[in-house]
């Protein structure tokens, strides 16, 4: 065993460069696949269950993902690696806890969310992620959703850099935007993997828009439309009241936070928690 | 035996402040750890001792952890600090492997990803890319250093407190530190679990670690330490030998726990004097001045057992290490009248206590409070006659502000119209007087705008015990109350309790400190695998 | 013969991914058949009935109501009422997708139920990212059940202070505060020391790491994972070069 230095040396940026660059092409991956499959899908709907498309869409969303977990993963600080399992327990137990009590949304990104407001967008979208590759071990259906929850966590990093959590009201407009995005990313892949979606109640919706006569994927994409961004608008609005209920000296110990200025609350976080107050 | 070798450990902290704060909550402090010796850092909650215990370890990074000004100086390798972006950034890994770190939450300090316990002790050998054969030798020198070398194969999570926190210490010296910092090693241990841990660290000691207990009490191991050092508010009161900081005189103002001079009190064995099988009823023994009424809590015959517990599927079952049992259990306790269950760690204690409120229901018996069963009703609606602070305070706190937090339950009991004796059609202004008088019983009146978790352990503890008492219970059971406070807070709640039992509140104490059930207690209840049994006091 | 996890898990994936590229309905039956006997040979049988059937009832069904009543696109119409109309075409569709995916659902459900996660996370740990990956997961897998014991313990200590969760929108939402907060407060902190002891034990360094148990991985697991890995591929290549056969 040797005996290395105390200290550590300041990264070097060539290791930097090639992470960046994996990130673009985990990007690339998930924004082509989406284009591909939108303007190639008229033909596909009738084409079999075995369709290209399927195969498309789940590869290349796929591989999105992994590029991102790749490049993301090596670059996180070990406090900011250990907050992911905890990030997928709460993403799996809050989910299943508020799915009880309210009934018609999932809310099963808390814990996405939660980290790309303490740590970034990087980390958001690597826990976003990482929750469908692990939720997959017990219900392998999440999996081909893995691309459009790292597009939740990086997005909601981002609204958090941006300071969209500054203002209490302004949080769960960042999450209605966010569902919009992310729900009409993820719904090729319930259209081309799944002909469907997985539960009844979103099912009913898609058979409404297709007895109307649109096409699969546009029916899947305008329910996707009413459920996600209500559905993330929830979760980025439980995610403020969390993060405002964390005390100060906890919510600091996030350079993110710290840096950009994510969180207001300068004297003892006692403004930003009355911010909160409708909750109780 | 400190001879003019370097230390293997010295700092010298001018301030350590945390981030986005002003005050620092280190100041001003000075050591040096030879080889080999024993160092207590003694200090109340607050004191920043755990924040210098984990600095000296690398587990608290100057710089990403707060602005560190001063020197921190390993094995003559002397880092220097001045609180900028150019200051030197410690590797953790190579830090922590000179100096081992066991917080005194230990089941955090594992990794959470490995099997067994002998992988447990493995893990940081893995990192550090050693080979497996050399591995399998220290796992076993070090498991038997630590006394778990029959559990090796044991999943860790199914160890006890105090075998987990042995594990803890084994993963930090298993690469041979020279220096052991250890946060609280002997907080909520039995008597039995203290006394073999404090082998542990002798041996430690005697083999060359240099080994720092951090600690608000001073029994014990402590009590042959080579050197104290006292921290009040971040900086160094008094330094010196046990005897000099004794001298000293302020151990007792600075919160500090000395062992009471309870003659014989440690040649009483822990078990029941004289149990008599033939008295099913241990009857309350009213105080004198008291009136006959029924007793403010009575247990009758009851018995428990914990239904099949839920198999997860998936995960590896954090399986309890022996379910709790109750048999046929009975006791009064009357108004004003302080009862103290002592008992080893696990004898089902905790069980016992959920009772009392209807957290637990038993499968055969009745509770029951003021004369009336409780049987049925949930926790949420006895809670107003029965206040019940739980061991882990944090779970009890959830509101932003200390003032909300006590205000909380009084809000609740005055939404329901049978509120019990006390007082009747609380109003605001009386909720207000109410919620002051609770925190001033705690000694809490001027940290009332702060976060609950932000006050040190023993305010929690007290800020707890505070939403309790604010609702005026008939009933007042605590679990395991000393655990976390130091000396000031032990005075406190020691005021607390003994106010409340005046008024004519019933106390129930559930404890593994005999010497404290004795000092406080007006009547002691042994409990074993089970079954209660009257102890003298 | 003991598989070796990476060996269990190509195969269950690459059998995925040919069942989907395949898309025949034969195949899926097939392989749903083969993954119901070597459940009952493992004796997984039960807990693979209990999962399997919370995640494709709905799934199933759901396909069946969406395609079944609803395919603009079919003409052979058996029956219909008002919008709904029931076609050959849609219960087809529905009947080949809900195979296909059962297939795919089926085969990695059992895989993850007869692999060792110990022995998964000690053959990822070669190294960098994979280290870390399995961190996450064997760490999440740990965390679960302690979570949901910590979260009733929460519960109690608030009953026993009072809380009684009552019905509307705004009384839950604060219910959800007040459990989550203590919850999310002790995991962060609990991460936060975790955190420090995973890295004062060397997890963040970047050298080479050795794993103390051992797995073994013979070479004929190897190369079978090459040959599996590689059929995968071929299949996806050639359903891609020719898109509409089979079906």
């Amino acid at each position: 065993m040797s005996s290395p230095s105390l200290t550590l040396e300041s990264p070097t940026p060539a290791a930097a460069r090639k992470r960046r660059l994996l990130e673009i092409l985990g990007a690339l991956a998930i924004a082509g696949t989406y284009i591909y499959l939108v303007l190639n899908q008229p033909a596909d709907i009738t084409g079999g269950p075995g369709s290209a498309s399927a195969l498309i869409a789940l590869s290349g969303f796929l591989v999105g993902a992994v590029l991102l977990v790749v490049a993301v993963l090596p670059t996180l600080p070990v406090s900011t690696l250990v907050l992911i399992p905890v990030a997928l327990v709460l993403n799996i137990v809050l989910g299943q806890f508020v799915g009880s009590t309210l009934v018609p949304f999932y809310l099963d990104a808390i814990g996405t969310v939660l980290i790309a407001v303490l740590a970034g967008p990087a980390a958001g979208a690597a826990t976003g992620a990482l929750s469908s590759i692990v939720w997959s071990f017990f219900n392998p259906t999440v999996l081909p959703f893995a691309a459009g929850a790292a597009l939740i966590g990086c997005l909601a990093g981002l609204a958090a850099r941006h300071g969209l959590f500054r203002r209490f009201y302004l949080a769960p407009v960042a999450g209605f935007l966010t569902g919009i995005i992310g729900g009409v990313v993820s719904a090729p892949i319930a259209a081309f993997v799944f002909g469907g979606t997985s539960g009844l109640a979103t099912g009913a919706i898609v058979s409404a828009f297709r007895s109307m006569g649109d096409s699969l994927l546009a029916a899947i994409t305008k329910q996707a439309l009413i459920s996600d961004p209500m559905d993330k608008a929830i979760v980025f609005t439980l995610v403020a009241v969390l993060v405002y209920a964390l005390p100060r000296r906890t919510r600091l110990q996030f350079p993110f936070v710290r840096r950009h200025r994510v969180l207001t609350g300068q004297a003892a976080g006692q403004s930003a928690g009355a911010a909160t107050g409708q909750g109780s | 035996m400190a001879e003019r070798s370097t230390p293997a450990l010295a700092a010298g902290i001018e301030t350590f402040v945390y981030p986005g704060e002003t005050e620092p909550v280190l100041a001003g402090v000075e050591l040096s750890l030879a080889a080999g010796t024993l160092t207590g850092v003694l200090g109340g909650s607050g004191s920043g001792k755990s924040t210098l215990g984990r600095l000296l370890a690398g587990w608290l990074l100057p710089g990403a952890g707060g602005a560190l000004g001063g020197f921190l100086d390993l094995g003559g390798t002397r880092l220097l600090f001045t609180g900028k972006a150019a200051d030197p950034r410690i590797n953790p890994g190579s830090w922590g492997r000179v100096v081992g770190f066991v917080p005194q939450d230990s089941a955090a300090a594992l990794s959470t990803v490995r099997e067994t316990v002998a992988e447990e002790l493995a893990f940081g050998l893995e990192n550090a890319g050693v080979e497996r054969a050399v591995m399998a030798d220290a796992v076993r020198r070090t498991a038997s250093l630590i006394g778990l070398a029959h559990l090796l194969d044991k999943a860790p999570e199914t160890l006890s407190g105090g075998q987990l926190r042995r594990l803890a210490i084994g993963c930090a010296v298993i690469s041979g530190p020279a220096v052991l910092v250890m946060d609280e090693p002997f907080a909520s241990l039995d008597r039995a679990g203290a006394e073999s841990l404090a082998d542990l660290v002798r041996d430690l000691v005697k083999g060359g670690t240099a080994v720092v207990v951090l600690s608000q009490r001073v029994d014990g191991l402590l009590l042959d330490a080579d050197t104290w050092l006292l921290l009040t508010g971040g900086t160094i009161a008094v330094t010196g030998t046990p005897a000099e900081v004794t001298a000293a005189g302020v151990l007792k103002a600075a919160g500090v726990i000395s062992p009471r001079p309870a003659p014989g009190s440690s040649s009483v064995p822990p078990v029941p004097c004289c149990p008599d099988p033939s008295d099913p009823v241990l009857a309350a023994q009213v105080p004198v001045d008291a009136v006959p009424s029924p007793p403010a809590l009575e247990l009758r015959n009851v018995s428990f057992t914990y239904g099949r517990s839920k198999r997860h599927r998936f995960f590896r079952t954090g399986a309890a290490a022996a379910a709790p049992v109750l048999h046929g259990l009975s006791l009064s306790v009357g108004k004003g009248e302080i009862v103290a269950v002592t008992g080893a760690n696990g004898a089902g204690k905790s069980t016992l206590l959920r009772h009392l409120n209807g957290l637990l229901q038993p499968t055969a018996g009745s509770v029951l409070v003021n004369g009336r069963t409780i049987g049925g009703q949930p926790a949420g609606r006895v809670s107003g006659e029965v206040g019940l602070l739980f061991q882990q305070p944090r779970d009890q706190l959830f509101e932003r502000t200390v003032e909300r937090e006590v205000r909380f339950g009084l809000d609740r009991h005055r939404r329901r119209p049978a509120a019990h004796g006390g007082g009747t059609g609380r109003h605001d202004g009386a909720e207000a007087t109410a919620v002051h008088s609770a925190l001033a019983a705690v000694g809490l009146e001027n940290h009332s705008g702060r976060h609950p978790a932000e006050l040190p352990a023993s305010h929690q503890r007290l800020l707890a015990l505070a939403t309790v008492l604010a609702g005026r219970p008939s009933v007042l059971a605590l679990d395991e109350p000393t655990v976390a406070l130091d000396g000031h807070g032990l005075a406190t709640l020691n005021s607390v309790v003994r106010s409340a039992a005046a008024e004519g509140t019933a106390v129930v104490v559930v404890t593994h400190d005999l010497e404290y059930a004795r000092s406080i207690a007006h009547r002691l209840v042994h409990l074993d695998s089970g079954r209660l049994l009257p102890l003298a006091v | 013969m003991r598989l070796h996890p990476l060996t269990s898990l190509a195969a269950a994936g690459s059998t995925a991914i040919m069942t989907t590229a395949a898309a025949s309905l034969p195949l899926s039956l097939a392989v749903i058949a083969a993954v119901a006997g070597l459940s009952l040979a493992g004796g997984v049988e039960r807990r693979m009935l209990a999962a399997a059937a919370g995640i494709l009832v709905p799934l199933v069904a759901s396909l069946f109501f969406l395609h079944g009543l609803f395919f603009p696109e079919g003409s052979v119409v058996l029956a219909h009422w008002g919008p709904a109309r029931v076609t050959v075409e849609g219960l087809q569709f529905a009947l080949e997708r809900s195979a296909q995916l059962s297939a795919a659902v089926l085969v990695l459900l059992l895989c993850s139920f007869t692999i060792s996660v110990p022995d998964l996370v000690a053959a990822l740990s070669a190294r960098g990212v994979h280290a870390r990956f399995a961190f996450v997961l064997a760490s999440t897998l740990t965390l679960l059940p302690a979570i949901t014991t910590r979260l009733a313990r929460i519960r109690q200590a608030q009953e026993a202070r009072g809380l009684v969760i009552t019905r509307g929108v705004f009384r839950r939402m604060a219910a959800f505060r007040w459990q989550a907060v203590p919850l999310v407060l002790s995991l962060v902190e609990e991460a936060g020391t975790r955190a420090a002891a995973l890295e004062a034990r060397g997890f963040g360094a970047t050298g080479p790491r050795t794993s103390y148990r051992e797995v073994t991985d013979p070479p004929f697991q190897r190369r079978l994972r090459m040959v599996l890995l590689l059929a995968a591929a071929a299949a996806v290549a050639l359903r891609l070069w020719q898109p509409t056969a089979g079906a």
